[in-house]
């Protein structure tokens, strides 16, 4: 009795020393040019409808902003756009939360701060991922491969390269 | 304040320790049993994530609908490709202790709260009993569906983290991109789906989260297994 409240306690203390609750991450917006802006206003409606509400720069390679067939799933802090193309699930995602906030001193997560890089470029069970922090937000492109063993898009660097390569800012609120 | 805390923490940690039972905990009257988060087996499969018992998500539900499920490894448990001979429907891959296998050795899995940088960047949870397309998996907090790979599919919670259900049936799924869940809504039936190449029949659960650290943030894989413990203590006490 006394050994599980203590421990109860431990894990409430070790939690308050550690990690705290979540909130909304500080977006330094980017000026839009007027180039920019004249594109946003041509994309297709499935694209500015979706896209609306979310209050954080919205990105997508260059090659897929036209293409209707997209699916948006967003509210005002994230966005997810999948195309559905052959063979495979293209996905690209933005959100402007964070859900744990840890302490600058632990020295776990000032490596992990340490060894941020621009773009990561990475496996996750298969899916090809690319990570990365744009004007305080987090990003990603993955690509699910029906075929994973066999299919470049999922067994090699190249194809997710290129994608995160032309990424556009194509809209956002602030 | 935070000082104070860190000290108070390893203070009751070090009295509770000398106190603590023998593992794995056997909990509940309905035998289930559990090795510590981080405690990986065999030792040849890599180095848990030990000590971190902080409950990432606290008061999820236990994302396979009913019990019994075991969480174990599919690559070191009976069967498994590197694992010892024998079926993959072997007994001893259905039965109770749980074992995390969160960090587990896998190549090229980019892994920041992994000793070794990579690994599993989820658990794997087998049904109660080896037969696909038969358990449902559902949602473990209300949220929106934002993606269906081909054996993937990815469940935004209102919390802003982002849960990922592998190897479901596709044929079969109950769930639409952008469609709203309710906590306990069924996702899809477990089965053995990874496209081209059938794995073991198990659910990969993975859960994502932002971690700020002062101006920086940074989204990263964290460690299922406690969120999960607790979750099941629930649905076994009948109250998911
Ligand atoms: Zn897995």
């Amino acid at each position: 009795m006394r050994t599980s409240f203590l421990r109860t306690l431990f894990f409430m203390l070790l939690a308050n020393s550690i990690l705290n609750a979540g909130g909304i991450l500080d977006i330094k917006w980017p000026e839009l040019n007027q180039a920019q802006q004249k594109a946003v206003a041509s994309y297709p409606k499935v694209l500015s409808e979706g896209i609306k509400e979310v209050r954080l720069p919205v990105y997508l390679s260059s090659s897929y902003v036209d293409d209707q067939n997209m699916i948006v799933v967003s509210n005002k802090d994230f966005y997810s756009i999948s195309f559905l193309l052959e063979g495979a699930t293209l996905l690209f995602e933005g959100d402007r939360t964070y859900q744990e906030v840890v302490s600058v001193k632990n020295s776990e997560f000032q490596k992990i701060v340490q060894k941020l890089k621009p773009v990561e470029f990475s496996k996750s069970e298969e899916v090809m991922i690319a990570q990365f922090n744009r004007h305080g937000a987090n990003y990603s492109i993955s690509v699910e491969c029906e075929k994973p063993q066999t299919d470049k898009r999922c067994t090699e660097e190249a194809f997710i390269r290129g994608l995160y390569g032309n990424i556009i800012l194509v809209g956002g609120k602030r | 304040m935070r000082f104070i805390s860190i000290f108070l923490s390893v203070f009751i940690f070090t009295a509770c320790s000398q106190k603590e039972e023998k593992i794995p905990v056997d909990l509940t009257r309905k035998g289930f049993s559990y090795y510590p988060a981080g405690e990986l087996a065999p030792v040849t499969s890599g180095q848990g994530r030990k000590g971190d018992n902080y409950v990432y998500a606290p008061g999820i539900r236990f994302p396979i609908e009913s019990a019994p499920a075991y969480l174990n490894s599919q690559v070191y448990g009976v069967g498994g490709y590197l694992g010892p001979k024998g079926s993959l429907c072997s007994e001893t891959n259905y039965a109770y202790p749980w074992h995390d296998n969160y960090c587990e050795k896998r190549s090229k899995y980019n892994m920041p709260l992994c000793s070794m940088g990579t690994g599993h960047q989820g658990v794997d949870i087998r049904t109660a009993t080896c037969e696909k397309k038969k358990y449902y998996a559902v949602a473990v907090e209300n949220g929106v569906i934002t993606s269906i790979g081909t054996y993937t599919v990815q469940l935004r919670g209102i919390s802003g983290r982002t849960y990922r259900y592998l190897h479901l049936d596709s044929a079969t799924l109950k769930v639409k991109r952008g469609q709203n869940l309710r906590r306990g809504q069924r996702i899809g039936l477990v089965s053995n789906n990874m496209g081209s190449t059938p794995t073991s029949i198990h659910l990969h659960f993975d859960m994502k989260q932002t971690i700020k650290i002062g101006n920086s943030s940074k989204t990263v894989f964290v460690p299922p297994y406690t969120s999960l413990v607790e979750a099941y203590k629930r649905l076994l006490q009948g109250h998911p």
